[in-house]
C-alpha cells in the first residue's frame, strides 16, 4: 500500500511538473529544436537505404566529384569530392547524440557518487575529494584533451567520451554534495541510522532519490558542454576520423579551403552544432524553473 | 590580517596543484607509446647537439634522476627547443604572450562590463518583451560554437564586404615600410584585432549576461532592497547601487570559474584567424608533433588559470567580507 501511495504522488508530481514546464517558452522551444534533431538522428539509421552513393563517408557520386550547392538528388549540395552534405548531416546529429548523452549520463554518475560520498563522509575524503573537484574543474578541458591527443595518437570516439566525461563531473558533484548536506540533516536519515542501516544502504537507498532529479537537470547542461568540446576536437583535427561529426564537417571546409565558396557546406553543420547545444540548455534553464519554485514566474495564467 | 592569511593558504593551494599537473605531465609524457627521447630530440639534429639535449634533460638516466632534471630544467626556464621553430622555446612563448594577453583581456573586460549592463537592465525588466529577447539572444551567443562562428565572421566581414583582414595580427607592408609611425602600427593590429576580438566578444557577452540576470533576480528578493524603496529612492538608485552592486559579486568569481570554457574559445578564435598567441601555438605544435612546444604552452595556460582563480578569490574576499576565513 506503501507502494502504491508513493507512485501516486510521483506521477502527480510529474504532472504538476509538466504543467509548470509547459507554461515556459524556453522549454517548449528547446524541446522542439531537440525533437527535430532526435528525429535526423533517427533518420540517419534508414539513410543506408539509399544506396551506396549516399553513405556520409564514402558515398561519393560517380557524376559529381568536387562541392556543388544544393539540387533535387543532393539536398543540400555535396562536399569537396562529391559525398551528400544532406546524409552527412543527419549521421553528424546521431554522432552528436551519442556523444552528448553518454559523456554526459557518465560524468553525472561520477559527479553524483563523489558528491553524495563527500557530503555524507566529510572530514578528510570530503577535502580531498572536493579539491580534486576543483584542480580539474579550472582546467580547460580542450587543452587537456588536445595535449593527450598529441601524446597518444588519433583518439577513438569513446575514448573521448570517456575523457569527456571525466573532466566534467566536477561540476556536478558540488551541487550534489551541498544537497547531500542539507539532506543530511533531516530526521528520516536519523530515524534509518537509529534502524541499524548501513553507510552505503542509506547512501543509496535515501540520499540518492532525492539527489536524482538536481543529477538530470545538470546533465542537460553537460550535455551542452560534451558536444561542444568533441565538435572544436573535431575541427582542429583531433577528432576520430573514421567519424562524421558536424565538427569534422566544419574541418574538411575549412581545410580544403571552401570557406567562401560553399556556404551550403559550411552554413549547416555550424548552425546545428549551436541550436542543438541551445536546445539542451533550454531545456535545462525550463527544468530548473520546475525543480525550483522560487525560480517561477508569479503570474500563473490558467 | 586575514586577507594575509588566505593570500598565502591559496598560494601554497596553487602551487601545490601546480606540482600535481607537472607530475601528471611527466608521467603521462613517459606513459606515451613511443620513445620519449624521440619526442623531444628534433630528427634533423647533429648527434652532437641530440647528445647535449639528452644530458641537458637527462634522458639517459633513471626515471627518479629524469624527474628531477624536468624540475629542475622547468623552474630554471628550459623548455627546450622546439622542432618546428627551431629556437628555444622560451623565446616563442615570450614573443607570443603578449598577443594573447591583448587579445584576451580586452574581450573579457568588455564582455563582463557589457554582460553585467545588460543583465541588469534583463534582470530589472523580466518578464517583458525587452527580457525575453535579451535572455534568448543570451542564450544563443553563450551556446554558439566558436570556431564556426568566428568563420562567419571571416567569411560576411572579412571576404564578402572586405572591411577587416582574413588573419594575422598584422600587415606586413604597414610595418616594413619605414614611414609608418607607431600609432599607424597600433592601429594596423587594431584592425587585426576587430574579428577576433568580436567573436570573443559575443559569446563571452552571452555568458555574463546569464549570469548576471540570475544573479540579480535573487538579489532582487532581498528585504534590502524592499527597504531601499520605502526609502524613497528612485528606481534607477535602487537597480544601479543596491541590486547590481551586489548582484555582480557572484559573476566576478564565475569569471575566474568560466576562465576554462574562456580559454578553450579563445585558442580555437586564435587558430582560426592565425592570431599568434599562446592558444594558437599550442594548437599548432600539437599538429606538427612539437612537444616541447606543446607542453610550454599548456604548463603556462595552467599557470595563468591558477593565477587568475587566485587574484579572483582574493578579490571576492575582499568585496565580500562574510566569506573571509
Amino acid at each position: 500500500m506503501n507502494i502504491l501511495a508513493d507512485r501516486i504522488h510521483l506521477i502527480e508530481r510529474l504532472a504538476k511538473g509538466w504543467a509548470i514546464f509547459r507554461q515556459n517558452l524556453l522549454g517548449k522551444i528547446g524541446l522542439t529544436l531537440m525533437i527535430i534533431f532526435a528525429l535526423m538522428a533517427l533518420a540517419s539509421f534508414f539513410t543506408p537505404f539509399l544506396g551506396p552513393t549516399y553513405d556520409p563517408m564514402t558515398g561519393v557520386d560517380p557524376e559529381i566529384s568536387h562541392a556543388t550547392g544544393p539540387s533535387w538528388r543532393h539536398w543540400l549540395g555535396t562536399d569537396f569530392i562529391g559525398r551528400d552534405i544532406f546524409t552527412q548531416l543527419l549521421e553528424g546529429a546521431k554522432i552528436a547524440f551519442m556523444v552528448g548523452l553518454s559523456a554526459a549520463f557518465i560524468s553525472i554518475v561520477l559527479g553524483t557518487i563523489v558528491g553524495m560520498l563527500s557530503g555524507y563522509l566529510g572530514g578528510v575524503m570530503d577535502t580531498l575529494l572536493m579539491r580534486l573537484a576543483d584542480m580539474i574543474m579550472v582546467m580547460p578541458s580542450l587543452l587537456i584533451l588536445l595535449l593527450l591527443a598529441a601524446l597518444f595518437g588519433q583518439l577513438n570516439i569513446w575514448l573521448i567520451v570517456l575523457l569527456i566525461a571525466l573532466l566534467r563531473w566536477p561540476g556536478v558533484s558540488r551541487i550534489i554534495r551541498a544537497q547531500t548536506l542539507t539532506l543530511k540533516q533531516r530526521p528520516f536519515i536519523e530515524a534509518a541510522k537509529v534502524a541499524g542501516a548501513s553507510h552505503l544502504r542509506i547512501i543509496f537507498r535515501h540520499i540518492m532519490p532525492n539527489v536524482l532529479p538536481l543529477s538530470f537537470l545538470y546533465m542537460t547542461f553537460r550535455v551542452t558542454s560534451a558536444i561542444l568540446v568533441e565538435a572544436a576536437l573535431a575541427f582542429l583535427g583531433f577528432g576520430d576520423p573514421s567519424q562524421v561529426s558536424w565538427g569534422m564537417m566544419l574541418q574538411w571546409v575549412w581545410k580544403t579551403g571552401h570557406m567562401f565558396q560553399a556556404p551550403y557546406w559550411l552554413l549547416p553543420p555550424g548552425i546545428c552544432i549551436s541550436l542543438l547545444t541551445l536546445s539542451f540548455y533550454m531545456l535545462g534553464r525550463a527544468m530548473d524553473e520546475v525543480l525550483d519554485p522560487r525560480l517561477r514566474k508569479e503570474e500563473h495564467s490558467g | 590580517m586575514e586577507i594575509k592569511k588566505f593570500i598565502l593558504r591559496r598560494l601554497l593551494e596553487i602551487a601545490i596543484i601546480f606540482f600535481v599537473i607537472l607530475t601528471i605531465l611527466f608521467v603521462l609524457f613517459r606513459l606515451a607509446p613511443g620513445d620519449p627521447v624521440a619526442r623531444m630530440v628534433d630528427p634533423m639534429w647533429t648527434p652532437e647537439e641530440v647528445e647535449h639535449v639528452i644530458s641537458q634533460l637527462g634522458l639517459d638516466q633513471p626515471i627518479w634522476t629524469q624527474y628531477l632534471y624536468y624540475l629542475k630544467n622547468f623552474l630554471s626556464g628550459n623548455f627546450g627547443v622546439s622542432f618546428h621553430y627551431g629556437e628555444p622555446v622560451e623565446n616563442i612563448i615570450w614573443d607570443r604572450l603578449p598577443n594573447t594577453i591583448l587579445l584576451f583581456t580586452t574581450s573579457t573586460i568588455l564582455a563582463a562590463l557589457a554582460g553585467v549592463f545588460f543583465g541588469k537592465i534583463a534582470a530589472w525588466r523580466k518578464g517583458r518583451k525587452s527580457d525575453t529577447w535579451m535572455t534568448i539572444s543570451a542564450l544563443v551567443c553563450h551556446t554558439l560554437f566558436v570556431p564556426w562562428f568566428a568563420l562567419m565572421l571571416v567569411w560576411i566581414l572579412g571576404y564578402k564586404v572586405g572591411w577587416f583582414p582574413l588573419n594575422g595580427i598584422i600587415s606586413p607592408e604597414v610595418w616594413v615600410n619605414e614611414n609608418t609611425n607607431f600609432p599607424m602600427k597600433a592601429l594596423d593590429v587594431l584592425h587585426h584585432m576587430m574579428l577576433p576580438l568580436m567573436t570573443l566578444f559575443v559569446v563571452q557577452m552571452g555568458s555574463y549576461l546569464l549570469l548576471m540576470r540570475s544573479s540579480m533576480l535573487g538579489t532582487l528578493k532581498e528585504d534590502y532592497i524592499v527597504t531601499a524603496r520605502a526609502k524613497g529612492l528612485t528606481e534607477k538608485v535602487v537597480r544601479n547601487h543596491h541590486a547590481a552592486r551586489n548582484a555582480a559579486l557572484p559573476v566576478i568569481t564565475s569569471i575566474g570559474l568560466s576562465l576554462a570554457f574562456s580559454i578553450n574559445g579563445g585558442a580555437l578564435t586564435e587558430t582560426v584567424f592565425t592570431w599568434p598567441g599562446i592558444g594558437k601555438e599550442l594548437v599548432f605544435a600539437v599538429g606538427n608533433n612539437d612537444y616541447p612546444l606543446a607542453q610550454a604552452c599548456f604548463l603556462l595556460i595552467a599557470a595563468v588559470v591558477l593565477t587568475a582563480n587566485l587574484i579572483v578569490d582574493v578579490l571576492y574576499a575582499y568585496l565580500d567580507p562574510r566569506i573571509r576565513y
